[in-house]
């Protein structure tokens, strides 16, 4: 009956049938309450997006228990309790969330927790695209009730999560560690990248990728791989009793399912003693060998044994390797066996694939090559075996939909998946077309890495033994994904940074498969947004929406693009798109907001505003416009608090110390614009805009050398830009009435329409007192039908050419 | 039917005879929109480059009715309305925290519903305090029913706006001799100011509008 229940629940779940779900749930825990169960409940209560009721389970069954624990820190991190989720990653006696990340990732029991709470975390982050969403919650499913999700390798995502956590906090310095060590253990990790970049820490786009990264990789893969075979193996002993297996809780039951269950790799050791005696020289690994490799620990174990928060971050150690391996290729044989059978379940397992594989994005796959790729390598040095990476990898796919033809639900290969999906989730997000390309091949192709280095394997290709030559392509596989990574990184770097035009040109090395993506171009067109070329930006916003019509990403920038281009009908179509692709996004409100602050309904814009907040009040951008909305209200006092409140989510958003800026210049503090912009300008020291008005705040503070000196910089910037042509006529107007003509002459040119200029140029010559070509750019001003309070000046300004000295000239 | 449009012809051939009045007292253009104001429109419109001011302005009223408050004039409700207690002239004063640049009134009345309450005579003065108010204007209206436009501007274009602290509307008298007052709805418009700081004149070209600002 239990199992009975259980099966019924994740089928429910895999339908997406959630109230279905939630009611099993619900008999589950009225029948057996263990705390299994109540694991259970919480995870369907999460994916229909109840947290409230997360929380009331949470509260109601309390207990020690990690899982329920993350999942709550999970809850409140998503809720922006951060103080909440940090002391509830906390035990008591533990002083920070990080102590704790460290004290409980050596057992391996957590690592799932952490990947769990990972993957949450990522579902939240990308509610945008439902159909993803329902991924996610597939793959999170299973890598919970997987056992071989139990020997999920890496930190990285617990130290990524760490380094959201702390980011938000607002504890930089520490967010960036995590985040490096995130990166560094797994350099497939985008999403950390990505955070990293934001908050400006990167250095060099290069190291990251480096080949360094790709040995890593490989070597990552090996421990991978072993950990794939070795729980294939304890996956066919288990059979669907290894469910309960996972959800147990406490280590030495752990230990002692893992004494029955697992015949082979694993020794009696329990994993809690084994990582407890892994030397300081093994330090390296990444905990998942630890635990996989516990003879190796045993063996090694007089030496001094390391701090418990060791396991996660440096690079596998080769003696350890070796012993890993013999273990693991023991593991591999009686899998192998297994496999020839597989042959027949075959169609039963495509059907299988075919409902988690799709999913996968390319850059999965390409992360599964390198996975292989290392696999291989790791085999090769052993000199043990000659089985191909290829061969292990549909192995462990393979044996994955094996075992769940026979077991009630799939381990293994949706583990890899969910570690792979882990470390890619953040493109995934993004490129959503990527899934169509890839659904076709990865249907077909099981073991997907194959269809990225471009020769598409199926399974029963895998299946055969290869040889060195396949190991060394894998290899050349991985670099050329980390080639491609350090395209996309130095892109994303330089961008971050808002060297706009070296980004740019960087973007076009990619290939054009890679450039029309709707990640891509909408980075492109952010970039051209950000160096004010509007059009451009708009051309190639629109083809990222053309390429992938439901990508989000950016499209708060577009409706600014379109707003500055005044494109009304533009604007209000793609935030009724937005609205109808999510309504529950930000920028889909960000977009609707920018409607209505270009038809000058700054009440309604602001409220627009203020819910895309609501909505993600990590959405910087929101803070931001919220801010010039108040300020185009003139209530600068809140206008502010919008700006600090986006500058406390990130330092590095110039906007909000432009709007900061301009605030201080409204209300003539000047020193205080100066600073502000002078923030701005040094975060993105390209734009013409804010030179220009960096510019303007030194003409205010009366330093009008470096005034100009700033204005011919931003002349400079940008040719096509007026603005600051026009401000140094401005400025030129006061003394050097000549120069200022010659350039208000060139900016006729330029701007025939602008009757500033025209106004100007007036101004000018009643200084110098020729009143009829006054009188004339007067006149030429006011014909472009300036608003009522300028056409006042310069009429006021006419009358007073006439009235004063020679009325009797204009007469 | 007929009779509102039978009343409404009334009322404009009145204001005509009323603009014409206006013309020999003040002698000005002004009066051709006094003549416009006399019925008010049933459409509150704004020229574009105009905002509303008195949002955060200190409202008082020399005398209110219990429940027809001063709250009442800013609620934005037509069906709610300010309602005097006293003797005239009725006074609603404005008080900014800062100077600013006005350029025009418009207030909701209603002569269908309210008759006799009905102001009909309207003197607007600005200054910096009670002490120092000087008049700048006086309207008279007939019969209105709608948003009447009292413009603040000068003839002179360096008169367009006004600039004060503090602005009174008074209520001289009412329709047919009432004594008590009614307003619906009190709005203040200035010029929106340059969305560029420091600027002399605002921008008219798109290219210049498109850098102008950072969003």
């Amino acid at each position: 009956m239990e199992t009975l229940m259980v099966d019924s629940v994740q089928n429910s779940l895999r339908l997406f049938m959630h109230r279905n779900a939630i009611f099993f749930c619900e008999r589950l825990c009225a029948e057996f309450p263990t705390e299994v169960r109540f694991e259970l409940s919480h995870f369907s209560h999460y994916v229909t997006g109840s947290l409230a009721t997360v929380i009331v389970v949470f509260a109601a069954f309390w207990t020690s228990m990690p899982h329920s624990r993350y999942l709550f820190a999970m809850s409140c991190f998503q809720m922006n309790l951060l103080q909440e989720a940090e002391a509830t990653l906390c035990p008591a006696n533990e002083p920070n969330a990080e102590a704790c990340f460290h004290f409980i990732l050596p057992s391996y029991q957590d690592e799932i927790h952490f990947r769990v709470v990972y993957i949450v975390f990522r579902i939240c982050s990308f509610q945008h695209s439902l159909e993803s969403q329902y991924d996610y919650i597939l793959l999170k499913l299973k890598a919970f009730t997987l056992p071989s999700s139990l020997q999920v390798p890496d930190g990285a995502a617990g130290h990524y999560l760490l380094g959201l956590i702390y980011r938000y906090i607002g504890r930089r310095g520490v967010a960036i560690e995590h985040l490096m060590q995130a990166l560094a253990i797994d350099p497939l990790l985008w999403a950390a990248y990505d955070e990293l970049c934001v908050l400006g820490a990167v250095e060099d786009a290069n190291e990251y990728f480096s080949d360094m990264a790709a040995q890593h990789i490989q070597k990552q893969y090996l421990s991978e791989s072993n950990s794939l075979n070795s729980s294939n193996g304890s996956e066919f002993n288990n059979g669907s009793s290894n469910m309960s297996v996972t959800f147990v809780d406490s280590i030495p039951r752990q230990s002692k399912q893992l004494l029955a269950n697992n015949a082979r790799e694993i020794s009696s050791i329990p994993p809690s003693s084994a990582i407890a005696k892994v030397p300081a020289s093994n330090s390296g690994t990444s905990n998942f060998s630890q635990f996989i490799t516990p003879p190796a620990a045993t063996q090694l174990s007089g030496v001094a044994p390391p701090p418990l928060c060791r396991n996660v971050h440096v690079s596998f150690n080769v003696a350890n390797n070796d012993i890993a391996t013999k273990s693991n290729n023991i593991a591999v044989q009686t899998p192998r066996r297994k496999l020839l059978d597989e042959g027949k379940l075959r169609k039963v397992s495509g059907r299988l694939f075919s409902d988690s594989v799709p999913r996968r994005s390319t850059r999965l796959s390409a992360e599964a090559i390198a996975v292989a790729s290392s696999n291989a390598t790791q085999i090769t040095s052993n000199g043990n075996s000659h089985t191909s990476a290829k061969f292990l990898g549909g192995f462990s796919s393979s044996s994955s939909s094996s075992s769940k033809v026979n077991a009630a639900s799939s381990r293994s290969l949706t583990f890899k998946k969910g570690h792979s999906w882990i470390s890619e989730s953040f493109d995934e997000g993004r490129r959503s077309e990527d899934f169509d390309d890839s659904r076709m091949e990865n249907m077909a192709t099981t073991s997907s890495y194959t269809s990225m280095s471009g020769d598409v394997r199926y399974l029963e290709q895998g299946k055969t033994i290869g040889d060195l030559a396949q190991d060394s392509r894998l290899i050349s596989g991985a670099q050329e994904l980390l080639c491609l990574l350090r395209t996309l990184g130095e892109g994303y770097w330089l961008s971050c940074s808002y060297r706009c035009q070296e980004a740019l040109e960087v973007y076009l090395k990619l290939s054009e498969k890679q450039f029309n993506t709707g990640w891509v171009l909408s980075q492109v067109g952010r970039l051209h947004f950000e160096l004010v070329d509007y059009y451009e930006a708009d051309h190639f916003f629109s083809l990222a929406r053309r390429v992938s019509p439901f990508i989000l990403e950016g499209m708060d920038m577009y409706s600014t693009a379109l707003y500055h281009m005044k494109e009304e009908m533009k604007l209000s179509y793609l935030a009724q798109e937005l609205i109808s692709v999510d309504r529950l996004s930000p920028q889909a409100w960000c977009a609707l907001g920018n409607c209505y602050s270009m038809q000058k309904d700054y009440e309604t814009a602001l409220k627009i505003f203020q819910r895309a907040v609501q909505l993600d009040s990590r959405f910087v951008y929101a803070h931001t416009l919220c801010g010039h909305e108040y300020i185009a209200l003139e209530d600068f006092e809140n206008g502010i608090k919008c700006y600090q409140s986006a500058l406390q989510i990130d330092q590095r958003h110039y906007n909000s110390w432009y709007g900061l800026g301009v605030v201080y210049l409204r209300q003539e503090k000047f020193e205080f614009a100066e600073h502000h912009l002078r923030k701005a300008y040094n975060i993105n020291p390209q734009s013409s805009v804010l030179m220009c008005y960096l510019g303007m705040a030194q003409h205010a503070l009366q330093r009008n050398e470096d005034a100009l000196e700033m204005l011919e910089r931003a002349i400079a910037a940008d040719k096509q830009n007026p603005l600051p042509v026009y401000q140094k006529a401005n400025i030129l107007s006061l003394d050097r009435f000549d120069e200022a003509l010659n350039v208000l002459e060139q900016l006729k040119e330029s701007a025939p329409h602008e009757s500033c200029v025209y106004a100007l140029m007036g101004k000018i010559y009643k200084r110098l007192e020729v009143h009829e070509k006054a009188m004339f750019y007067f006149g030429l001003a006011l014909d472009l039908k300036p608003p009522a309070a300028d056409v006042a000046t310069i009429k006021a300004a006419m009358e007073k050419l006439y009235l004063p000295d020679e009325m009797d000239d204009i007469l | 039917m007929s009779r509102v449009w039978t009343r409404d012809r009334r009322v404009v051939t009145a204001g005509g005879r009323q603009a014409a009045m206006a013309t020999e007292l003040d002698g000005e253009e002004e009066t051709a929109a006094a003549a416009g104001k006399l019925t008010g429109s049933p459409q509150l419109s704004v020229e574009d480059d105009l905002r509303e001011m008195a949002k955060n302005a200190a409202w008082s009223v020399s005398s209110y009715k219990p429940g027809n408050n001063v709250l009442s004039l800013r609620d934005d409700n037509l069906d709610t309305y300010w309602q005097s207690d006293g003797a005239q002239p009725h006074l609603v004063n404005i008080q900014f925290q800062k100077k600013v640049k006005l350029q025009l009134v418009i207030l909701y009345v209603d002569f269908k519903l309210d008759e006799s309450y009905t102001p009909s005579k309207i003197s607007i003065r600005a200054g910096d305090g009670f002490h120092n108010l000087k008049e700048i204007k006086t309207v008279e209206l007939m019969k209105p029913v709608g948003w009447v436009h009292i413009s603040l501007s000068g003839n002179d274009p360096r008169e367009t706006f006004i600039n004060t602290f503090m602005l009174q509307v008074a209520i001289l008298s009412n329709h047919l001799n009432g004594r008590d007052t009614h307003i619906r709805q009190i709005k203040i418009y200035g010029p929106r100011p340059n969305p560029v700081p420091l600027q002399p004149f605002h921008f008219t070209s798109q290219e210049f509008i498109s850098y102008s600002t950072i969003r």
